[in-house]
């Protein structure tokens, strides 16, 4: 938890706002942290089914190994 | 004559066009009526998988009771999303659909080859309400058909940005009730059994520099009932098989922090590390880097590497006391470390009539892990932004 806290605080301390004008090479879809979101279903899928430590954030797990 | 009937017009209408010319201009007036329901986008995707490998839980193609079966498998995946705006409302509809042809994943294969298909198909509605716009509200609804499954599931969520945007912090609740055949490793049908699973996560999104994006999110899971594919088999130390038995109840928690980078060569690299933690005694982490190059204006080049360990749980054996409590020998379930490499080429299109834009990729994607399981994975999509 203290190390969680602590990633946490190192985020939050280097945070600067950064304006809108400056924020071109962020608009670039090659820079969006969320995936083609059937692009996100189909590794979702992939690695629940074959993963029993998969699932869990996001979409809720299926089976118990997360083989359904 | 002419201009004395204008000049009375004028006196008679003018203040009426005075009063009206005073009004403040609505929304409308300047745009037009805003349309009530349009089409925003429509996407497909194909995904091809070819599995080989062995697993102690299966029974096709078994030498011996203490020698894995056989895990082959191929996957048919087409999906389907169409996203549409109404007002302050945006809506996705999803249908994705599986039709696994294999020996193992079917009930009445553990036993025969009598049906070597299987089907499964979803139906997802989510209906997005943009309050203002730094927050969002979704509720989602789905029902998932398979030939010994039925599932329902329901979701409700937000987010809201702070800082103009830089901050963006969202939150999300999940409830998914499956209804399962339950079946013995004979292929013997023994009635109806439940699971429920219910998930939270919190996550927060932040810029960190005008060339770098970061993502830190928490999940926990909370799984009740026959966790189990009932017919998974055990090997047992008397050498005989025997069934899979799971505890009826699962916490799992997971931690994720992702960043974005652009690079100064019109490229980016994305760096992603996972940590799960269960009460079965599954402890895994996950990395994986992904390398961004554009070639143009209009399309890229994607090349992917992942790598994940995990821990077995405290039952997980290849041969199993019959009296235990808990047993599983699902190699799903195992010690194992599994890679993925991966290449993937898009382009997006803007000259195309009609459509803002048309996209187009083709990925290929190469899975294997230390428990001999290979898959490969071929994927493409289309889509269009209206």
């Amino acid at each position: 938890m203290k190390r969680l806290l602590v990633v946490i605080f190192l985020v939050a301390s280097g945070c600067a706002i950064v304006p809108q004008n400056r924020r071109g090479q962020l608009a670039d879809p090659i820079m969006s942290l969320e995936q083609d979101s059937l692009e996100a279903h189909k590794r979702a899928k992939f690695y629940s089914t074959r993963e029993g430590a998969a699932g869990g954030d996001g979409e809720p797990a299926g089976g118990g190994c997360g083989c359904q | 004559m002419i201009r004395r009937l204008f000049a009375l017009a004028l006196v008679i209408f003018a203040p009426a066009f005075g009063a009206h010319a005073d009004e403040p201009l609505s929304d409308s007036a300047i745009l037009g009526a805003p349309p009530g329901f349009t089409i925003e986008s429509l996407r497909l995707r194909f995904t091809h998988y070819d599995q080989e490998g062995r697993g102690y839980q299966s029974q096709a193609d078994r030498p011996q009771v203490s020698q894995p079966g056989s895990e082959a498998v191929t996957v048919e995946q087409p999906q389907l999303e169409v996203v549409a705006n109404q007002g302050k409302f945006t809506h996705r509809l999803w249908v994705p659909v599986d039709i696994v042809t294999a020996a193992s994943p079917d009930a009445l294969d553990a036993i025969s080859s009598a049906s070597r298909t299987n089907e499964a198909a979803s139906l997802d509605l989510t209906s997005t309400y943009h309050l203002s716009h730094e927050s969002d509200l979704f509720l989602r609804g789905g029902f998932h058909l398979e030939e010994p499954f039925r599932s329902w599931n329901l979701g409700v969520g937000g987010s809201r940005s702070f800082a103009d945007d830089n901050t963006v912090i969202s939150a999300s609740l999940n409830q998914v009730f499956d209804w399962l055949d339950r079946f013995n490793i004979f292929g013997t049908r023994l009635g109806r059994d439940y699971r429920s699973s219910t998930n939270a996560n919190l996550g927060v999104t932040q810029l960190l520099s005008p060339t770098t994006v970061a993502h830190l999110e928490y999940g926990v899971t909370v799984q009740l009932g026959q966790l189990s594919n009932t017919w998974n088999a055990v090997p047992l130390a008397t050498g005989n098989l025997a069934e899979e038995r799971l505890p009826s109840l699962r916490h799992r928690h997971a931690f994720v922090g992702r960043l974005a980078q652009a690079l100064p060569w019109h490229g980016a690299i994305h760096g992603f590390y996972r940590f799960y933690v269960d009460n079965w005694g599954i402890l895994a982490h996950s990395f994986e880097v992904a390398l961004y190059q554009r070639f143009s204006s209009f399309g890229y080049v994607r090349l992917n590497y992942r790598v994940h360990h995990q821990t077995a749980p405290y039952f997980w054996t290849p041969s199993a006391a019959a009296n235990a409590q808990y047993r599983s020998a699902d190699s799903d379930l195992a010690d194992f470390t599994a890679q993925t490499l991966g290449a993937l080429v898009a382009v997006d299109l803007r000259f195309v009539r009609r459509v803002q834009s048309m996209h187009l990729d083709f990925g290929y994607e190469r899975y294997f892990r230390t428990n001999d399981l290979r898959v490969n994975i071929y994927t493409c999509a289309l889509g269009f932004v209206f």
